[in-house]
């Protein structure tokens, strides 16, 4: 077990950080867990040694371009969880008209009504469970129908893949659904790391460039909508 | 160095005129002159000339070149046009990046990794054009765009996905295939569907293009279905050419491609039928049309591409027509915003006919262009099968069905402003009950010349068409699917 531990351990954080994202509810615990995740992404492909080392941190080797990998995922993290504590784009109250302000005094009451009288309920983590579930089936199922690289590998970017689907699909809000894509963006990340003969500088620097214009689109979309409804749930979203 | 130069220039432009946001004249002066710039750097570029750089291979064909100077076109009508019409604040900056992100699509469709990158970044930018908002805007952002931008984020990335694992799968298993292994063909197949089909809007996944033109100003629409969606479908042409395995090994997936494509034109011609609305049935008509292009490059044929291609052109000037005339007919002429307007044609006799001359474009109907795209697509069509030729007829019959519908209930009704009978003061009349004067404004006259040069472009290639034809049929030639299945 203990030497199971040792070899596994980035890809067990992966499966475990990833699984969090789909299942948890609070901001403040998917957006540690994101972070983890892309430290234990970087920490596998240093260890699987796709790169070779070569440059000395503290005393740590390690590969510029999974350096680079976890600077892209730190930003992205940093973009969404200032994102999360400040939020609102405040709306300057002198440059609305009359009905926009009242719109937005009525979006602030519903959203504390909201608060009130929706507490979190098990319900709310049945269908991640399931999901859940779902995701280990076809994790160990989908490496060997359909293989690309190493098993590690296969089952990495196929677990971060349907984690990733499946948080798009059970999301609530806005912030989470923006998880659930990077997650996406993640795997792909991993599966052109973990593949590419030779890996390309302009490929890696575009893909570490998607990440952070993906959760800064996130950030943008949470402050507005969180600026017009006082909320970031999606069924207020598309209440008429 | 042409070519860093035609990645950069806009981006830097661009990050130049974020600061001038605010002021209306010179950002869309700066913006112009930009376009204009750009479009001698892209004349300059070497064709067919391509350069390594940071291991990447840059190059540029002559059609590339053709569309990008399109897109350039099509950009500066659109900033012209922003002189006349409102705009979000950050339109300028965001649509002069994304053609500095189209144009680098463009120059490195060698590299499909990089290019799928490049188009999922750009689908991220839309969405902050989506959401925007005009400059000193007193209301706030609407929910409708902020559902479209959420749809739209998930869409490109879903899209970008899809591509990605078709082109990791055609570099894994094509170069090392072995007896023993079966062919991915079909999965690969069904992922470029599923990709592409994403981008260029074809049933099921159209939805979001209709979304778009509704709850977006016009020019967001117009940047996004111009250089967005024409960007992709070359992709779809150089993904063919550089993978000539994909349609060599799947026919029958090569078939169920234009199958998609004759019942996209069905579905959404009959979607737009079914309702009469000014932005809506137009969307529809473009998704059709949308379709009726993927048919033309599905069927791998000359005649095909080359319909295929002419009608990208046509369906982007057709696109900058139609949106301009209805921003223009949607200005407010002094009647209660509630009232469904049926007189358009009437009141606004300039942009109703551009509107009029940009769906006949759309259809198809001589002496335009797009008349010559449609036969040859019609000619593709029969040399695939008898079948095809009645679905695309279908598909044609219902748009123009569509077409004619929008303009009979929106357009062509009973003039208001006829001279009608002065109703005497009855008792009790009060001042406030009264209707207040109509304010009947003109029409720009300079942007209604803008619409009927655009359509006159189109009548002269449609008179000539081997003025672009000749271009488009050298293209062809050096594509090698197509030898594959002629």
């Amino acid at each position: 077990m203990g030497e199971f531990l040792d070899i596994y351990w980035p890809l067990i954080g992966i499966s475990v950080s990833a699984a969090v994202i789909l299942m948890a509810q609070q901001r403040r615990t998917t957006l540690i867990s994101l972070l983890f995740n892309y430290l234990f992404v970087a920490a596998f492909l240093s260890q699987q040694q796709f790169i070779k080392p070569d440059l000395d941190l503290f005393g740590i080797m390690v590969s510029t371009t999974v350096l680079v990998k976890i600077i892209a995922g730190l930003s992205a993290v940093t973009i969404l969880a200032i994102t999360a504590l400040t939020f609102s784009r405040d709306y300057e109250a002198s440059a609305l008209d009359e009905f926009s302000l009242a719109e937005l005094r009525r979006a602030a009451r519903q959203a504390r009504r909201l608060e009130i009288v929706s507490p979190r309920r098990f319900a709310d983590v049945v269908v991640p469970m399931w999901a859940m579930v779902l995701v280990a089936i076809a994790s160990f199922i989908l490496p060997r129908l359909y293989p690309i690289g190493s098993e590690e590998v296969d089952f990495a970017w196929y677990w971060l893949t349907l984690t990733g689907f499946f948080t798009i699909v059970t999301a609530s809000d806005v912030l989470k659904l923006g998880l659930g894509l990077l997650l996406c963006v993640s795997s792909i990340d991993l599966l052109y790391t973990a593949i590419a003969s030779t890996v390309q500088v302009f490929p890696l620097a575009l893909l570490g460039l998607t990440t952070i214009v993906l959760s800064l689109a996130v950030s943008y979309l949470s402050g507005l909508m969180f600026g017009r409804l006082k909320t970031l749930e999606l069924n207020e979203l598309y209440k008429r | 160095m042409l070519y860093l130069l035609t990645i950069s220039f806009p981006i830097a432009m661009a990050a130049g005129l974020f600061l001038l946001r605010a002021r209306q004249i010179p950002a869309i002066t700066g913006a112009i002159l930009t376009v204009l710039m750009q479009m001698l750097l892209v004349i300059q570029l070497p064709v067919d000339a391509p350069v390594r750089l940071l291991g990447l291979t840059l190059a540029i064909d002559p059609l590339g070149r053709l569309i990008m100077l399109t897109i350039l076109g099509i950009a500066l009508f659109a900033y012209t046009v922003n002189f006349f019409i409102a705009h979000g604040e950050h339109f300028i900056p965001i649509s002069l990046l994304l053609l500095g992100f189209t144009h680098t699509t463009i120059i490195l469709m060698q590299e499909p990794f990089v290019a799928t990158l490049l188009l999922v970044s750009s689908g991220f930018l839309a969405i902050l054009a989506i959401v925007d908002l005009p400059i000193g805007s007193s209301v706030l952002v609407e929910r409708s765009p902020l559902i479209t931008a959420l749809h739209y984020l998930v869409l490109v990335l879903l899209s970008g996905f899809a591509m990605y694992m078709a082109y990791v799968l055609l570099t894994i298993y094509w170069p090392t295939e072995q007896s023993s292994q079966s062919s991915p063909a079909q999965l690969i197949m069904s992922l470029i569907i599923v990709g592409f089909g994403m981008r260029l809007a074809i049933f099921p996944f159209h939805s979001w293009l209709v979304e778009l033109a509704e709850y977006t100003t016009p020019m967001v629409t117009v940047i996004v279905i111009t250089a967005l969606n024409s960007t992709s479908l070359l992709f779809l042409i150089s993904t063919f050419q550089f993978f000539p395995i994909i349609v060599a090994e799947n026919t029958r997936g090569m078939h169920v491609l234009m199958f998609l494509g004759a019942i996209t034109m069905i579905v959404a011609a009959l979607f737009g039928l079914a309702t009469a609305h000014l932005r809506r049935t137009p969307s529809y008509l473009v998704v059709a049309n949308s379709g009726f292009m993927v048919f033309g490059v599905a069927s791998a044929t000359s005649n095909g591409l080359a319909g295929s291609i002419l009608d990208l052109f046509n369906h982007m000037i057709a696109v900058l027509v139609i949106y301009v005339s209805i921003a223009l007919l949607e200005r407010p002429d002094g009647r209660p915003v509630v009232t469904l307007r049926s007189d358009l044609l009437w009141r606004w006799p300039l942009a109703g006919s551009g509107f009029i001359g940009g769906c006949l474009l759309l259809l198809g109907a001589p002496p335009f262009s797009s008349f010559t795209s449609k036969l040859l697509v019609y000619n593709a069509a029969a040399e695939s099968g008898a079948h095809f030729v009645v679905l695309l007829g279908i598909g044609s019959l219902l748009m123009l069905a569509a077409v004619a519908r929008l303009l009979y209930e929106r357009l062509l009704g009973a003039a208001e402003e006829l001279p009608t009978e002065q109703m005497p003061i009855l008792l009790a009349t009060q001042e406030m009950s009264r209707q207040s004067d109509r304010k009947l404004i003109g029409e720009p006259v300079g942007l209604s010349i803008v619409i009927f040069l655009l359509l006159g472009v189109s009548a002269v290639i449609g008179l000539y068409p081997q003025l672009i034809l000749v271009t488009i049929e050298d293209v062809i030639r050096g594509l090698t699917f197509v030898r594959v299945t002629s």
